[in-house]
């Protein structure tokens, strides 16, 4: 029982991991070199990681797919280190008024701005990438640039910030619900138990009662 | 349509929030009410008095200002979706 409950609880906190993982923010240090549109054929497997059609078009089974095609530094420990030349293709696409809450609307936007940092080896242009999403080959599905911004240098560091801010928000928030629960079972729900077991020792003391009575009376009959 | 949903699932989701935190702010409140009078109960106090003062306090409490600050849980996300859409698209 205790194993399937450890089991259980990892395999929880490992899939709101990977949902954070997904969804949070982060930023790459890289090189535009194209940006290109393709048309997609969503499988039912790669759906889900793909955004709906723009903000105000209607969703079709099939439609076109802005690419923005990058070199990038190579990422680690959420971008505390960053290592070698690494090509990585963002897809670009509106995430609207659902999941996962960046409400961006601006892909068209975000394409010309990528378009006007292009820059060759030669004379590289570096710039910061916010996106949020994984890079999968085998399902064909691409992580989601959210903005663009120009930085000096492909050495500059990166604070995220916003995932600070989250984490602590997370933390805190989590320790409230727990005193909350706290709170809610020392005063609402053990009294109830309580009143549940009075009520419950008081009708077996009855019913005792009665049953000594109904023999009492029994007893009158019997022959002395 | 994607934006009345939003603002139809949002309400819902923080109106549970709200009323868990409404409800166990109150029990708090209550709580400390009771410690209070408990810890240094007037001589010829009967159980009525202990009531009265507690429903007093939580009167008091429900017509303050840190009741009221419970309305941030509708005014907090609906600023940060407001901020979230401004930085993304401008």
């Amino acid at each position: 029982m205790r194993n399937i409950r450890r089991v259980v609880r990892i395999v929880v906190i490992l899939f709101m991991g990977l949902l954070l993982h997904y969804a949070l923010p982060q930023r790459d240090i890289a090189r535009v070199t194209s940006t290109e549109i393709i048309r997609t054929d969503f499988s039912s497997i790669n759906r889900i990681f793909y955004a709906q059609a723009d903000a105000g078009a209607e969703e079709q089974p099939t439609r076109d797919l802005r690419l923005i095609n990058t070199v990038r530094k190579t990422t680690y420990l959420f971008g505390m280190m960053r290592g070698r030349d690494q090509v990585m293709v963002f897809r670009n696409e509106d995430t609207g008024w659902i999941w996962p809450p960046y409400f961006k609307f601006d892909s068209s936007d975000l394409q010309a701005e990528a378009t006007d940092s292009v820059s060759s080896k030669d004379d590289p242009e570096w710039v910061a990438i916010t996106h949020y999403g994984w890079r999968v080959r085998y399902l064909s599905i691409f992580p989601n640039a959210i903005a663009i911004k120009p930085i000096d240098g492909p050495d500059v560091r990166l604070i995220p910030w916003f995932n600070i801010f989250f984490f602590v928000f997370l933390i805190a928030a989590f320790l409230f619900l727990r005193a909350m629960w706290m709170q809610f079972r020392e005063r609402t729900l053990d009294p109830l138990g309580d009143a549940a077991n009075d009520r419950y020792d008081r009708v077996s003391a009855d019913i005792g009662e009665r049953r000594g009575r109904v023999r009492r009376w029994l007893d009158t009959w019997r022959s002395k | 349509m994607a934006l009345v949903r939003l603002v139809v699932f949002g309400f819902l989701v923080l109106s549970v929030v709200y009323l868990s935190i409404a409800f166990y702010s109150r029990s708090v409140r209550r709580e400390k009410l009771e410690e209070e009078w408990d810890a240094n109960p007037p001589a010829d106090a009967s159980a009525e008095d202990r009531d009265a003062f507690i429903k007093t306090g939580l009167i008091e409490y429900h017509n303050g200002f840190r009741a009221k600050l419970i309305w941030l849980v509708y005014i907090i996300p609906t600023c940060l979706v407001a901020g979230i859409v401004y930085f993304t698209n401008y």
